[in-house]
This record gives structure tokens, C-alpha cells and sequence, in this order.
């Protein structure tokens, strides 16, 4: 790109993901130097959102990056005597990927028009409609949630990068309860309008969110179960099957394993979001979660970062004496770029850095439906654990429609998450099958192209059934499952629970790449953490000042320290 | 819409674009202070600046968003481009590669941009200077290509400048389907105070 980038730096981080993205701002928000590196040619790394068509050459990608080779040069002009130079690595983090049409590759007019003549045309898809409509999907990989009253929240609106993206509350909370899916009563609200609560219910489950709200640990209330689940607690409390069902896997997001007082805690932080924004204690951002790494980039852009996508480090300049090892800088595409502190996600280091190979994993799907899961008057984002996964890990599912731009008018995106047990397509299944139609219209999209009109036939008769269903249901009928167009699988690495300090030098950070909680939380503490050791007398993220703040006369530089010394120009 | 005094009548986002040093933040200071200075350097902390403008008797608060350098290595993010209304195109009347490059910009533009029919305004600056490598039948017709507006200006001596900008709000205007919808968008926007269903679009 003609222009070459200047050669020394504060921090050098490399990786767009959430953990980096926060750092990159913050280290840049205090005057650091911050140079800003990804691979790819987007934003996000394992956090990103993506257009259907972005997402079709990612799965690209992550086929050909097994085959690809590592480049191994060992070009000793960078480094002097006491130096070593280690090749970065590049971890293929995702594995497992299955892709699935349930849909014809594309229609023929007169068929579609004499199928469907009494629904508008809308009503029907095909791969080729999918395709063409890529730019309206919102794809994530990691979608996540912010809790009204979490540490992002808190962040976002402390740092004033709350200007750069926009969220729509989650507006339900459902649950698999005996072999159905009901709403959760949540809010004091909720509580009493529910009609599938008796009266006497809903005081015992006031009563049990009132004790656990106001837990303080020198209570009595939870003392003799401090070594037991929280299923046992609830269990003495003499509380109905639903509420305790409620509590446990709705409310305390558990599993009958959980123990006592972890489910408690979760309890609190669920009540104490409640209110805030919304009738649901959580947020979801406008057009993914990817916007959030992009808010943060914008930021240490804004105050001097410099960005450069398509580009890495491909190996790292390492120091090493008796005592330790110290980074001094990176090389990439032949310039050596020297750095006081290097940030880099877990997929592109060393393998000498990582003490173990990891084998914790998340399960991911990405559904494409016609319909919600639980249909309702108006459009619902909608949040689902279900309790009965593998081995009783529930299995995180979230709902979201074309209000949040996550994909066009009349689709639904469906988003599955668990820690990985074997491969996706098995870990997901208990949730899909119940709450999904997974009838193989054609059984493999390759064989549609060619299984001639014969096939297509078969194909319509089935799809214009759950079309016709959609149609009647005026009324209630929310047993009707939502056909699945298109579906995507996939395992990718979860290093949340990992020590990744052991093996790295002293001012190399490695940050993990998305873990399997529903929130950004472990980002953001990862983050702070990091920044705290780098700059351990510098505060994390000092609120950036309005345009409307920003002083003109003379010195013009803004350093931001001092908010109350910003005049405003009007 | 409690975010918006009483008069105004919306807010819109608008974009500048263009290759670096072709005097992108300069149209800026010179449109928002009437300001002009030589050497301003990289922009550095600079997100977005406001300002209210009077069309056919109706305040519009404006958001002009800078590229806070990431043009450079052609970084924008995606969202920098979100609900924008309107671009402002910039090259350097001086430099064809700037004016060859804008074609990039373009492209990037109808890649990101969600918003139909968005108004672009093509924008040839320095025209103070003696040497110019584009004419301004080339900037015309490129336009036309685009179906862009256009107008050469010079941040430095003022010409053109005000134009530029009205006449491109004054287009978006025109257009209420690019404004108007927002209005019953309901979306959160994370405050201190604890708005609660806020239905607001408003990005500053």
C-alpha cells in the first residue's frame, strides 16, 4: 500500500477481537503509541458479525488454513547477538464446521407463482433469495448479551464510547418446561401478569427472588449450603416444580450441578440489571456484537492508533538473558516495528508460548428460520436457556429478528451456544430437535442443483405446508416449530479457564478469544487486567470528551486528562 | 425524542471521505469554526464535530464524522459507515492520484453504507493552488458517473465551502425518506440516566 508505517511504538496489539480492541483504546486513550494489526481483512477476529456472503468466504478461509503452511524464514538482519526470533503461529481455532441448506438452490417462476399464488411473494425463500439479500444478514459468530448493569455497560457509558453503537433490549425470557416453551416471569411485573403462575406462586417466587436479592455473606439464609447446589437449596425451600425450575435455569442461568452460592450470585446479577433498560435485564447490540470491537478501534483511532488490516507479525524479536525474556519488537512484512509492550490473541502465538494444547471448546449454531421459535404480536429478541443439553449443560439460545438487522423482514436468526462435548452438529441437537423443523427438504443442497423437477415437487409440498401453518395462525398457535432454511455448525476454542502467562515474556499479553458465558464480562476483565500491568498507575479508559468539549484556541492538542478544563466552543 | 431541542427538526449523520492530506479535517474546521490553518497534521482526536444549520426554516443539528485516520491504511470500520445520510468525497485538485483513488472510496461507500439512495457530494479541494493536475470538467463528469453533486473549493480561502455542505443538506433534506423513518426506531442509548425505551436515533 506505498505508504510504510513508522517504526516504533508503545503497544503493538495484534488481533481485533473484544479483549484487544478494549486495550488497543485504552492504551491509546492515555497518549500510548498503539499500533493496531489484524490478519484479516475485517474487523473482529472469532467476534465478528458477518453479511451472508462475508461468512461464506470466512468458512472459506477456515477450510484453507489447514492446509496452509506456516512460512518458516529465518532472516537474522533484525536481531543482534542475544536475540531469537520466533515464528508467530496461526492457530486454527475452528473446526467441525457443517454447513446445511434445507431449501432449494433457487425456484422457478411459474412453479413458485402457481404454488403460492395467494401469498405475497415474499413468503417464499430460496438459496439463490438468501444470497441475493446477503447484506441485510448480520451474522455472528460470537454473539453475546450485555447486562444492563454489567462491567461493558458501565464501561461504554464511563469511556462516552456508548456514542458509537446503538442496543435494543432483550424483550423475553423463555424456558423448556415440561416439554414446552413458556415465557419467564422476571420483573415484579411480569410476575404478576403472568397467567401460568397461581397467585400462591407468585408470592413464593417474589419471596425467593426478595431473599436472594439481599444476600450478604454473613446471612444465615444460605449457611448450611454453602457445599450444596443451588438445585438443593431451592429445592428445601418448598417452592413448586415450575419455580424452582424458573429460579435454577431461567433466572440463575444453572444447571442442577451449580453450587449453592454461584447460583446465588447469578441471581443477584440478574435482579440487579432488571430495570435499568427495558423489561428484561439484558441488551443486545444493533447489527451484532461485532460492532462493539469496531467501537473501541474507532476510539483508539480517534486518538491517534494507528490500524492496518491484512497485515500481522510473522515472527517476534525476543530478548533472552538467564533471568528472563523480553519482547522488543515484531517483524512484518519485512519491517522490523519495535514495541514496549506486545498484545496478541491467543490464535497467533508461538506454540512455545502455550503450556498446553487446549481442549475446552465451544459448540456454535447459526440458524436461519421463517419464523420465531415462540411466536408473538410483535417481533421478540428473545433469550433461551435450555436446560437439558448434553450431559445437562444447558444450551444458551438467542433469538433475533430484522429489527436488530440481523437478517431481512420475515426471517429469524436462531444463535446456539455450549461448551463443546463432541462436534456442534451433536452437542446442539437435544435444543434443535425441540425447538426446530429440520425436515430435510432435499437432504443435500448439492443434490438440488441437480435432482430435477421431481425433487423440487417433494420440496415445495412440504415447504408450502409450513407456509400454509404460518398463514392460518392468526390466532395462538405457538406450537408450530419455525422451518430451518439454512443452517451452520461449527467448534471453535475456548481459553477462558487458561493460565496464558506461563511460557510468554515478560511484556507479551496474550488475551483469549471468545468464552462461553452469554455476556462480554471476561473480556472486559481480561482487558482491565492487562492494562492494569502494563500501566498500572494510569486509568483504564478516562471519559473521551464531546466534539462539543473540545477546546479550539491555541493549544488545540486534546489530551482529555482534565475534563473539567475542556471549554465548549458555542 | 428527548435528546433533540424542541426546533430541531432531525439530525443527521454525515460522512467525509477521501485519501489522506487532501484536506478532509481543513473543510471541516473551515465549515464548523471558519478556521483555517496550514499545517494541521494528522487528525488526531478528532470524532465528530456538530453543528446546527437553517434549511427552509427548519433547524438541522449536523454530526460530521472525520476518519480519525483511518483512511490511511484504508481501515474505516463498517460502522463508521452506518446510517450515514450523506458523503462528502473529497480529492485534492492537485494530485490526480487522489482524484483516481476516489473511485476506492466509492466503492467502499456502496459497500457499507444501509441507507438507500445516501447523497454524495463530490468535493475538489485546494483550488488555491497554481498547480492542478484535475480539471474541473474531469471532477463534473466523474460526478455525473456517480450521479453525485459537485463543487470545487478552497478550505483556505473559504470558496466553495459553505456550499458544499448545504447544498448537500439540502438534497438529504429534500429526501425525507432517508431521515424521516427514524423517528419510531426503538432503540436503546446508553446514558447515565437511565432512559428507559428512549425512541431515538440520534447518534451524538
Amino acid at each position: 500500500m506505498g505508504e510504510d508505517l513508522c517504526s516504533e511504538y508503545d503497544v503493538i496489539v495484534i488481533g481485533t477481537g473484544m479483549t484487544e480492541s478494549i486495550i488497543a483504546a485504552a492504551a491509546s486513550r492515555i497518549g500510548k503509541r498503539v499500533l493496531h494489526l489484524d490478519r484479516n481483512d475485517y474487523y473482529g477476529g472469532m467476534w465478528a458479525t458477518f453479511s451472508f456472503d462475508a461468512l461464506q468466504r470466512w468458512l472459506k478461509e477456515c477450510h484453507n488454513q489447514d492446509q496452509k503452511n506456516i512460512t518458516n524464514f529465518k532472516n537474522k538482519t533484525y536481531i543482534s547477538q542475544d536475540e531469537i526470533l520466533i515464528s508467530c503461529g496461526s492457530q486454527s481455532s475452528v473446526s467441525n464446521i457443517d454447513e446445511q441448506w434445507f431449501i432449494p438452490k433457487n425456484v422457478p417462476v411459474n412453479a413458485s407463482e402457481n404454488s403460492f399464488s395467494k401469498n405475497e411473494k415474499n413468503d417464499f425463500w430460496d438459496q439463490e433469495k438468501i444470497k441475493n439479500l446477503s447484506r441485510k444478514f448480520n451474522l455472528d459468530l460470537a454473539p453475546k448479551l450485555l447486562f444492563s448493569r454489567g462491567s461493558l455497560v458501565d464501561l461504554l457509558i464511563s469511556s462516552n464510547i456508548a456514542r458509537y453503537a446503538e442496543f435494543r433490549s432483550v424483550s423475553r425470557i423463555l424456558t423448556w418446561y415440561n416439554g414446552q416453551l413458556e415465557t419467564v416471569p422476571c420483573s415484579r411485573a411480569d410476575v404478576f401478569s403472568t397467567k401460568d403462575v397461581s397467585v400462591m406462586e407468585k408470592r413464593l417466587l417474589m419471596k425467593m427472588l426478595q431473599l436472594c436479592a439481599e444476600y450478604k455473606p454473613n446471612g444465615n439464609e444460605f449457611k448450611n449450603f454453602e457445599k450444596k447446589t443451588f438445585a438443593d437449596y431451592l429445592k428445601s425451600k418448598e417452592l413448586t416444580e415450575n419455580i424452582v425450575h424458573y429460579i435454577l435455569y431461567a433466572i440463575a442461568m444453572s444447571s442442577i450441578n451449580t453450587p449453592c452460592m454461584t447460583g446465588v450470585e447469578r441471581t443477584q446479577k440478574f435482579l440487579s440489571s432488571l430495570g435499568r433498560f427495558g423489561n428484561t435485564p439484558f441488551l443486545w447490540p444493533l447489527y451484532g456484537s461485532g460492532e462493539l470491537p469496531q467501537c473501541f478501534c474507532r476510539l483508539c483511532a480517534v486518538f491517534g492508533g494507528v490500524y492496518h488490516l491484512k497485515r500481522t507479525a510473522d515472527s517476534l524479536v525476543v530478548l533472552k538473558t538467564d533471568m528472563k525474556s523480553i519482547c522488543k519488537g515484531i517483524v512484518s512484512n519485512d519491517q522490523f516495528l519495535s514495541t514496549h509492550h506486545l498484545i496478541l490473541n491467543v490464535s497467533e502465538a508461538p506454540s512455545s508460548f502455550l503450556q498446553e494444547t487446549f481442549n475446552e471448546g465451544l459448540s456454535r449454531g447459526i440458524f436461519i428460520t421463517n419464523r420465531s421459535i415462540y411466536s408473538s404480536e410483535k417481533e421478540s429478541l428473545t433469550l433461551l436457556q435450555f436446560p437439558y443439553g448434553i450431559k445437562n449443560k444447558p444450551i444458551t439460545v438467542i433469538e433475533i429478528g430484522s429489527s436488530t438487522h440481523a437478517c431481512p423482514d420475515g426471517l429469524y436468526i436462531i444463535h446456539m451456544t455450549c461448551k463443546q462435548n463432541t462436534n456442534a452438529t451433536e452437542d446442539l441437537k437435544p435444543a434443535v430437535e425441540k425447538l426446530l423443523e429440520i425436515e430435510q427438504i432435499d437432504l443435500d443442497p448439492s443434490h438440488s442443483a441437480s435432482s430435477g423437477i421431481s425433487g423440487f415437487a417433494y420440496d415445495y409440498e412440504i415447504y408450502s405446508g409450513a407456509i400454509d401453518m404460518t398463514n392460518k395462525e392468526n390466532q395462538e398457535v405457538k406450537s408450530v416449530r419455525p422451518q430451518v432454511l439454512w443452517a451452520l455448525y461449527f467448534n471453535c476454542l475456548e481459553t477462558s479457564q487458561c493460565d496464558l502467562s506461563v511460557n510468554v515474556p515478560s511484556n507479551i499479553y496474550l488475551t483469549s478469544g471468545p468464552d462461553a458465558d452469554i455476556d462480554f464480562e471476561f473480556a472486559v476483565k481480561q482487558a482491565k487486567e492487562i492494562f492494569k500491568k502494563m500501566y498500572p498507575n494510569e486509568e483504564f479508559l478516562p471519559r473521551a470528551p464531546d466534539p462539543e468539549e473540545l477546546l479550539l484556541d491555541d493549544e488545540e492538542i486534546i489530551s482529555g486528562d482534565n475534563n473539567s478544563s475542556l471549554t465548549s466552543t458555542e | 425524542m428527548s435528546n433533540f431541542s424542541n426546533d430541531v427538526l432531525t439530525t443527521l449523520k454525515i460522512l467525509i471521505i477521501g485519501e489522506s492530506s487532501v484536506g478532509k479535517s481543513s473543510l471541516l474546521m473551515r465549515f464548523i469554526h471558519d478556521r483555517f490553518e496550514d499545517d494541521l497534521g494528522l487528525t488526531i482526536g478528532v470524532d465528530f464535530k456538530t453543528k446546527t444549520v437553517v434549511i427552509d426554516g427548519n433547524s438541522v443539528k449536523l454530526a460530521i464524522w472525520d476518519t480519525a485516520g483511518q483512511e490511511r491504511f484504508r481501515t474505516l470500520t463498517p460502522s463508521y459507515y452506518r446510517d450515514a445520510q450523506g458523503a462528502i468525497l473529497v480529492y485534492d485538485v492537485s494530485s490526480r492520484v487522489s482524484f483516481v483513488k476516489l473511485e476506492l472510496w466509492l466503492n467502499e461507500l456502496e459497500m457499507y453504507s444501509n441507507r438507500k439512495g445516501i447523497i454524495m457530494m463530490i468535493v475538489g479541494n485546494k483550488i488555491d493552488k497554481d498547480k492542478r493536475e484535475v480539471s474541473r470538467e474531469e471532477g463534473i463528469q466523474f460526478a455525473k458517473k456517480y450521479k453525485s453533486l459537485f463543487i470545487e473549493t478552497s478550505a483556505k480561502t473559504k470558496d466553495g465551502v459553505e456550499y458544499a455542505f448545504d447544498e448537500l443538506v439540502q438534497k438529504i433534506i429534500e429526501t425525507p425518506a432517508l431521515w424521516e423513518n427514524t423517528r419510531y426506531r426503538q432503540t436503546q442509548q446508553l446514558t447515565d440516566d437511565n432512559i428507559t425505551d428512549n425512541q431515538s436515533s440520534c447518534l451524538c
